[in-house]
């Protein structure tokens, strides 16, 4: 039996509102809660995929419309030195919880620091912030439903028929969590073609060059079916270009990483994969859902301010989502 | 040749939209997902049903000074629409040209044809346009009743009048009243952002505005400032589109509690969008619409009944609209008049 956690002035607050104990003023209590961005530039997109800033903090918004929140929000810019400069800024406005996105090792350390000098609890986002919980995808898994999801399409498709596999993308971009995705898609296709050999298309961070690098390998592999796997959706857009200019919708297929808008389409959008689209080459995309980090976050910052104890590591539950429930996942607005 | 070509065309468009309209449903158990209907296991009605003779006669009586206000937008090339959703008109039939005219009197003449989605512009809900699974309005197993043309049930053939009294709530007001108003930039006149949630709280508020108690039978419209975007079209199509304010699940079950026939907005959905709750699509359509035969009314011009409400003090009004008897269809464009 260990000894209870001892409980701050703000954590009993809470402690009480969510248990439903006190007076109508612990009830009504309402947090103040930052958000320090990734990057909110304009054409910056987040982890490899095609998220950007200002959707991630758009999702804080609409899921801080239902909770007793004041959200502050702060941008880093990605730049390690204005990220502590606004984790600074959030004590100094007397938040009750910083949730933080930063990618630098070095400044987390010294945010975590200032926030423990400061007594006020952290969640971090993506990156490790020492002694706070992280929320985050699970990329390897996340590319072994990609590969799982291409290997058991050649063995209900292909069975019998030459195949090759290419991974297209910024494969050798700085971000580890693209080894990771990678990793897990060779892992994913060999459960089913443990013999499979994939090759590899650099896009160099360009999705657009996706299309002249797909086009330039399907020349070679005349003959053969091909699974795909695209690092994100809009080198999965460039690469079915390709496989429609060149005429080879009936021997490829893609399975791609992030389903963001470029996959399933906003309002009045075109959409890739769509329940009335059965046929096309993307068969679907791994979703992330980092334009709705906002609804699963939040309430792990609700459960950490009421005084609970979260897990080091909560991760995103990825799906494949394609033309059969893509709806569901993202019900479109074309409906009303 | 080109207007043969673009008929053929849009023809084809037609087919391929019908064909894509019939939903592959899955069986549900109707009576787990959605409420019985008030009116009888039988009702094909819905909130019409309360438009008695006596709500009639009574909404008359807001008939003080005559003026008519309009409600509805022009319906035209170039407005907010969805997706694939389209309206255009074709002049397919014309006597103009020289030697066509008929008689020595030379009458000529034309026509149009009309190929357009039915929830284009300023438009009404029917009780067929939204369900869970296969499951509509008083728990109607719609998969027995589709064809490739319309509906066997539930079609607006089956609505009652709407000559009853219409109230409109400005929530631009009350959100200025209450100093919490986030307005869009886009927007040239006060209106409320995209996501704002317009809560119960909010409308008994602009209700209060205006000394207004709602009645059984009450057509409620609800001006969002949003319409704002709509009138700047194509400029602000996308905008548009991208998401609206609008009322929550709970003031939509508020609203059913009154016993009104319909909810119209200057919005696309009534409803606010991105929604409440991220895993639940459009949940004001399925109470309203789907559990209680309450209409909604969308794309509702509400800035001028609203300034009107705002200089007379007087927030009620005879509502003046009618759907057509068009058999088997999920709803309607329409045209609507406030007189007061």
């Amino acid at each position: 039996m260990g000894s209870r956690p001892r409980l701050n002035r703000r954590q009993f607050l809470a402690g009480l509102a969510a248990f439903g104990f006190g007076p109508a003023r612990a009830e009504t209590r309402r947090f103040r809660i930052a958000l320090a961005d990734f990057d909110e530039t304009p054409g910056v997109t987040l982890e490899g995929l095609g998220f950007t800033g200002a959707q991630l903090r758009r999702s804080f918004e609409l899921a801080a419309r239902s909770l007793p929140v004041e959200m502050i929000y702060f941008d880093n810019a990605g730049d390690p030195t204005r990220a502590i400069g606004n984790a600074e800024a959030a004590i100094a406005a007397g938040i009750d919880l910083l949730i933080e996105y930063c990618a630098d090792r070095e400044a987390n350390a010294e945010i975590a620091h200032r926030l423990s000098t400061a007594g006020i609890p952290a969640l971090a986002l993506v990156y490790p912030l020492p002694g706070a919980p992280v929320y985050g995808p699970d990329n390897r898994a996340a590319g072994r439903i990609a590969g799982q999801a291409l290997g058991k399409f050649a063995v209900e498709n292909w069975s019998g028929e030459q195949v090759v596999g290419v991974v297209i993308g910024d494969i050798a971009g700085p971000n580890p969590a693209i080894n990771e995705r990678v990793q897990g898609i060779t892992d994913g296709v060999h459960e089913a073609l443990p013999t499979l050999q994939l090759a590899s298309l650099d896009t160099g961070g360009q999705a657009v060059r996706a299309d002249a690098l797909l086009t330039k390998f399907l020349q070679t592999q005349r003959g053969q079916r091909l699974l795909i796997a695209t690092l994100d959706d809009l080198a999965a857009v460039y690469a079915k270009n390709a496989i429609e200019m060149n005429r080879r919708q009936s021997d490829c297929i893609i399975v791609s990483q992030g389903l963001d808008q470029n996959i399933h389409g906003g309002a009045s959008e075109k959409k890739e994969i769509d329940p009335n689209n059965r046929g096309s080459v993307v068969l679907g995309s791994v979703a992330y859902y980092m334009d709705r980090y906002g609804y699963e976050i939040l309430p792990l910052a609700m459960r950490l301010l009421a005084g609970e104890k979260l897990p080091e590591h909560t991760v995103t539950q990825h799906l494949l989502v394609t033309a059969s429930n893509v709806f569901r996942e993202y019900p479109p607005f074309d409906m009303n | 040749m080109k207007i043969a070509g673009l008929a053929a065309l849009t023809g084809m468009s037609v087919l391929s939209l019908l064909a894509s309209a019939v939903p592959a449903f899955a069986e549900a158990d109707c009576k787990a997902v959605v409420a019985p209907s008030p009116f009888g296991p039988d009702d094909q009605t819905g909130a019409t049903n309360r438009v008695t003779a006596a709500v009639t006669k009574a909404a008359a009586a807001e008939i003080q000074t005559g003026v008519v206000t309009p409600m509805a937008y022009p319906l035209v090339d170039g407005i907010p629409l969805f997706g694939s959703r389209f309206s255009k008109t074709i002049l397919s039939s014309f006597a103009t040209m020289p030697g066509a005219e008929f008689g020595k009197n030379k009458l000529s003449y034309m026509e149009d044809t009309y190929l357009s989605q039915s929830h284009v512009g300023t438009h009404i809900d029917g009780l067929g346009h939204i369900g869970i699974q296969d499951c509509y309005y008083n728990q109607t197993p719609m998969g027995k009743y589709v064809t490739q043309n319309n509906l066997k049930r539930l079609g607006i053939e089956n609505l009652k009048s709407f000559a009853t009294r219409g109230v409109i709530i400005d929530a631009v007001k009350v959100f200025q009243a209450a100093n919490k108003l986030k307005a869009n930039p886009a927007c040239k006149r006060p209106c409320l952002d995209a996501g704002t949630m317009i809560t119960q709280a909010d409308l008994e508020a602009g209700l209060k505005m205006y000394n207004v108690t709602l009645r059984e039978g009450d057509a409620v419209f609800i001006n969002t400032g949003w319409g704002d975007l709509f009138e700047q079209y194509p400029a602000q199509n996308t905008a548009y589109n991208g998401g609206e304010p609008g009322i929550t699940a709970a003031a939509a079950q508020w609203l059913a509690s009154q016993k009104v026939i319909l909810v119209g907005s200057d919005t696309w959905a009534v409803e606010v969008i991105p929604g409440e709750d991220k895993d639940i699509a459009f949940p004001v359509h399925k109470t309203l619409l789907t559990d209680n035969g309450i209409h909604i009314i969308e794309n509702v011009r509400t800035q001028l009944i609203a300034d009107a409400a705002a200089n007379s003090k007087r927030a009620t009004f005879f509502l003046s609209m009618t759907v057509p008897k068009a058999v088997g269809l999920t709803g309607t464009f329409i045209n609507i008049e406030a007189i007061q």
